[in-house]
């Protein structure tokens, strides 16, 4: 049974991208353009083994998605990666104390990218 | 979750007990707290691990707990029957010698 | 191009519009944090894109614009006219690149890459090297220990990494499992041996099982640095203790390691030498000589004052700074999410129009289905097919409204196009853009940049009077251009205003005199004066300037609007200003229609349009207009107007239709009831059909004529309008001459 990674980011480019890198890794995908699309996936039920989101987003950003998420259930122990390319400490400390595990640097290449999950999926 | 079975033969306040579900932190609490009443209730208990498809750190400290508790209550806990994942974990922790227990179905230790 | 390609290409072009948008309005108005933000966030996104397409040029470029709008953004550099423009250029220069892509070039061609070599220079007085300076502190805060020597006595003998890691308590509520990470350390050479510590977890009473206590003692073999160690713990590394002694590391350094420890030392000596980090003897040798106040020495090695190599654990001071910046940095991005941006699906245009199309195919196949059903009298099916009409209805409307776009980004443009113009002719311009919310369907939009374009460069050019002038007038120094959009009636209206001069009325009428447009006495109004310049190779420029002077004047703008079946009109006051009003249609594609008959032809009026319908009293012979309730209402007989034969049948009615506030009626034999169509485009054989926008395929096969009720109003009102003022006009002549007077008051 394949791992579920659910993509959050407002950037076309990079849900095709990344999506297209974890499905030829045997990744199932979900995917959201938004925070918002996001939540209402996870709230209807939507079984994921690890989300990944942007942090940098209009409307809802990925903070408050992280803090949203880990109040449901069903996600207070999944593994939570978010994508960053400031090398800005405190975002990664802010994303941390919203209850994130870890994070991609963007541009990540594919290895970076599939060595991360590795690293956090349960 | 856990049932009881049929006390084993002869040894009084022995008793079993199956884990039937992961032992994973989402249920390490409830867990917990099962497992420790089993064994203040008996002064024997064989713990079947046969059906755990999943276990994490929260899982293997929970191990750890009850052997630990089990000895400073002067009883006796055992685990069997194993389940690959269980079997898996306690060896990468290198936990096996500690719990003492054989493994069974080892498989990758088979040869 | 592939699909990635594609997308990315999208999205850019919508990130640079509003990348330039957002410039705009920096040099405005101080619009604040988020502005720049999404500015930043803009350029960003096109580079994280670029990279992942691999487009280097884009990427490189793409680099430095992000680089210089983080330090704005940071407050580091002030905004400045100056910036602004060198910033819009890079905007232009990112399309070109973004062209580049598209026409799969490699690399950009000189005179681009030319350029770009410009801008860069430009950029550089804002310096664009600390951005690079950044990322490399943020790099790595370990050097490598690749270049530990093996420095003879001293060394311990195995040649293994120690490991040493206590978790913190958290690690599972942050949705790591250690065991996970240790997992993945396999995958960067071999776990030579592990030992499991739960010396930290309390008694079972106080052990919360969600928490972590555990810690490992790992002896571990692999040809990857320490960085690369490090990197697995990466995530956990702030609220867990780690030390990394690399293989041959001194006995020193396993000391100092059980001394940081929280563990008991014999218990942690016994451990090491279990699992092979450390020989007993040593672990004996080094026990004792802490035992001793001297520093610590073996074999005569001084190492003991050196700093430990492996140490990286993070002080508890450190990361309470980041908890106080994390609390900075979120009332930040509270703001950030004022910002709403439209959120999208992107498919391709032509998925969409196979959708509408076969959304229209079942609306015809949907009412025939209906008028079968009324014809059987069959109540059942009568009442299942007006459901299934219904839910036709639903799937038309939610299709088309997957076309429907706002128009503020079509306004947006002229931001830009404004800046640029005014300040080409030393005009102080400022575009205001209301209603930009209001939604029309994307093949309108699409079609309505070049009208709109001669509207706005018109108004820039000839509207606004030079500042001599308006300071004449007492009006502001700063001219105004409005954009405007609202519904109306299922029409959308588009404005276009300025607080220019206005239409100077008798230059427009000498110039119609001169061109043989009117006559020298016609009697007009000065709407109908104004109205005038959309006649064919009408222009009032006296100057011609190199924005709007094309030569071509408003008739090309009125052939758009109507190729649109929109119309246009203009409103002016001589000094005050002028307003162009463009009304369209919702869409092109589908519409309610009314059907009608005429003797055996079919004709669709267009719901929208249509007021009231009534039955015809003939009792007005020969004039063409009745009294609707005291109001004159002049009407088209289709008959007349269609040229059919057959008997005129005893009761005739009236569809009183209506259009940018001017009623007529339209007498018909029969009214038929509503039906929802498709327009079909009329073959270019009927296009010289006056009062006709199209056809559709009735449910019986037959063909109906769709009514394009502006023209026929037109028709209308021109018809009476020679009544008035018998000026050179089309249309035929209808009407008595004796009711000439009667057009401005009620028959009878």
């Amino acid at each position: 049974m394949s791992k579920t990674i659910f993509l959050v980011d407002d950037s076309a480019t990079i849900l095709m991208s990344v999506s297209a890198i974890l499905g030829k890794a045997g990744y199932s995908v979900e995917k959201a353009g938004s925070a918002e699309e996001a939540l209402k996936k996870l709230n209807a039920g939507a079984k994921v083994d690890l989300l990944i989101t942007d942090l940098n987003m209009p409307g809802m950003n990925g903070i408050e998605l992280i803090k949203e998420v880990r109040k449901l259930p069903a996600y207070r122990f999944q593994p939570i990666l978010f994508l960053t390319t400031e090398s800005q400490q405190s975002r990664k400390a802010e994303a941390k104390a919203a209850g994130a595990s870890g994070w991609i640097v963007k541009p990540a290449t594919a290895d970076d990218l599939l060595n991360t999950i590795k690293l956090v999926l349960r | 979750m856990t049932h009881t079975q049929a006390p084993s033969a002869g040894a009084a306040g022995a008793a079993a007990l199956a884990v039937t579900d992961d032992m994973t932190v989402y249920s390490a609490r409830a867990r917990k707290e099962e497992l420790l009443s089993a064994l203040a209730a008996s002064t024997e208990l064989e713990l079947d691990l046969s059906a755990v498809t999943a276990i994490d750190v929260a899982g293997v400290q929970l191990l750890i707990l009850l052997k630990r508790e089990a000895a400073a209550q002067g009883k006796t806990l055992r685990f069997s029957n194993h389940s690959p994942a269980v079997v898996e974990t306690i060896d990468f922790c290198n936990l096996a010698g500690p719990f003492g227990d054989p493994m069974l179905i080892a498989a990758h230790s088979a040869g | 191009m592939d699909e990635l390609t594609a997308t990315f290409i999208d999205e850019s072009r919508t990130l640079l519009a509003a990348m330039e948008g957002g410039l705009l309005q920096l040099e405005q108005a101080d619009a604040g944090d988020d502005n720049v933000g999404g500015i930043f966030r803009a350029a960003h996104t096109i580079k994280g894109g670029a990279g992942v397409i691999e487009c280097r040029f884009i990427e490189a470029f793409t680099h430095i614009v992000e680089n210089v709008l983080d330090r704005v953004r940071a407050g580091d550099i002030p905004v400045s006219p100056g910036l602004v423009s060198v910033m819009l250029a890079c905007c232009d220069h990112i399309g070109a690149l973004l062209g580049v892509l598209v026409a799969g070039q490699p690399a950009p061609p000189q005179e681009v890459a030319a350029e770009g070599d410009a801008l860069r220079a430009q950029l550089g007085q804002w310096g664009d090297d600390d951005g690079q300076a950044a990322d490399c502190a943020d790099g790595s805060t370990v050097p490598l220990s690749e270049a530990v020597t093996a420095s003879g006595g001293g060394v311990v003998s195995s040649d293994a990494w120690h490991i040493s890691v206590r978790f913190g308590t958290d690690v599972l509520r942050m949705g790591m499992d250690p065991l996970s990470f240790l997992r993945y350390l396999t995958t960067l050479g071999e776990i030579v041996t592990i030992e499991t510590l739960a010396d930290a977890m309390p008694d079972a009473a106080e052990m919360d099982a969600e928490s972590c206590y555990l810690g490992f003692e790992i002896r571990f073999q692999t040809r990857a640095g320490k960085a690369e160690i490090e990197r697995v713990f990466d995530f956990c590394r702030d609220d867990c203790a780690l030390h990394i002694l690399p293989p041959q590391s001194k006995c020193s350094d396993y000391l100092q390691l059980i001394q940081e420890l929280p563990e008991d030392a014999m218990r942690l000596g016994e451990i090491l030498v279990r699992i092979g980090a450390l020989t007993q003897a040593e672990l004996d040798a080094g026990l004792a000589a802490q035992a001793q106040p001297t520093s610590v020495e073996f074999d005569g090695d001084e190492s003991g004052a050196r700093a430990p190599l492996g140490e990286i654990l993070v002080g508890q001071q450190a990361v309470r700074q980041e908890v106080v910046d994390a609390a900075v940095l979120k009332q930040a991005t509270v703001k950030d999410r004022k910002i709403a941006e439209s959120r999208m699906v992107r498919i391709q245009a032509d998925k969409l129009d196979q959708l509408i199309d076969l959304v229209g195919e079942l609306v015809i196949s949907g009412a025939s289905t209906h008028l079968f059903a009324q014809r059987s009298g069959l109540s059942e099916l009568m009442e299942s097919t007006s459901v299934l009409s219904r839910l036709v209805e639903s799937i038309r409307d939610a299709a088309l409204q997957l076309r429907m776009v706002q128009i503020g980004e079509t306004f947006n443009r002229f931001n830009r196009v404004v800046r640029d113009a005014s300040r080409e002719l030393g005009k102080d311009i400022r575009l205001a853009i209301t209603g930009g919310d209001t939604e029309l369907d994307k093949s309108v939009v699409e079609k309505l940049g070049d009208p709109l374009m001669h509207l706005v460069r018109n108004a820039v050019d000839h509207g606004i009077e030079p500042a001599a002038v308006r300071a004449e007038r007492g009006k502001p120094h700063q001219g105004t251009v409005r954009l405007n959009a609202y519904h109306d009636s299922g029409s959308i209206v588009i404005e276009v205003g300025d607080d220019g001069g206005g239409l100077a009325i008798e230059r427009i009428r000498a110039k119609a005199i001169a061109r043989g447009l009117i006559a020298e006495d016609a009697v007009m109004s000065g709407a109908e004066i104004s109205n005038l310049i959309f006649e064919a190779g009408f222009s009032t420029a006296e100057q011609v300037t190199n924005l709007s002077g094309r030569g071509v004047g408003m008739d090309v703008v009125r052939r758009d609007i109507q190729a649109l079946r929109g119309t246009i009109e203009v409103r002016s006051t001589e000094g005050v200003g002028a307003a162009f009003c463009i009304r369209l249609p919702l869409t092109l594609a589908i519409i309610d229609g009314f059907l009608v008959g005429v003797g055996s032809a079919t004709y669709v009026v267009p719901l929208d349009s249509v007021v009231e319908c009534i039955e015809l009293q003939e009792t007005t012979t020969g004039r063409n207009y009745l009294n609707l309730r005291g109001e004159v209402l002049p009407f088209v007989r289709l008959r007349e107007m269609f040229e059919i034969g057959g008997d005129v049948p005893a009761r005739q009615n009236v569809v009183v239709v209506q259009h940018a506030g001017q009623k007529a009626g339209l007498v018909v034999d029969r009214l038929l009831g509503e039906f929802q169509t498709v327009i079909k485009p009329l073959g270019a054989l009927f296009q010289h059909l006056r009062g006709i926008g199209g056809s559709t395929i009735l449910g019986s096969g037959e063909v109906a004529l769709i009514l394009d009720v502006p023209a026929l109003l037109a028709l209308v009102t021109s018809a009476e309008e020679k009544l008035v003022s018998p000026a050179p006009s089309r249309g035929r002549p209808s009407g008595t001459p004796d009711s000439q007077h009667l057009i401005l008051q009620p028959s009878e």
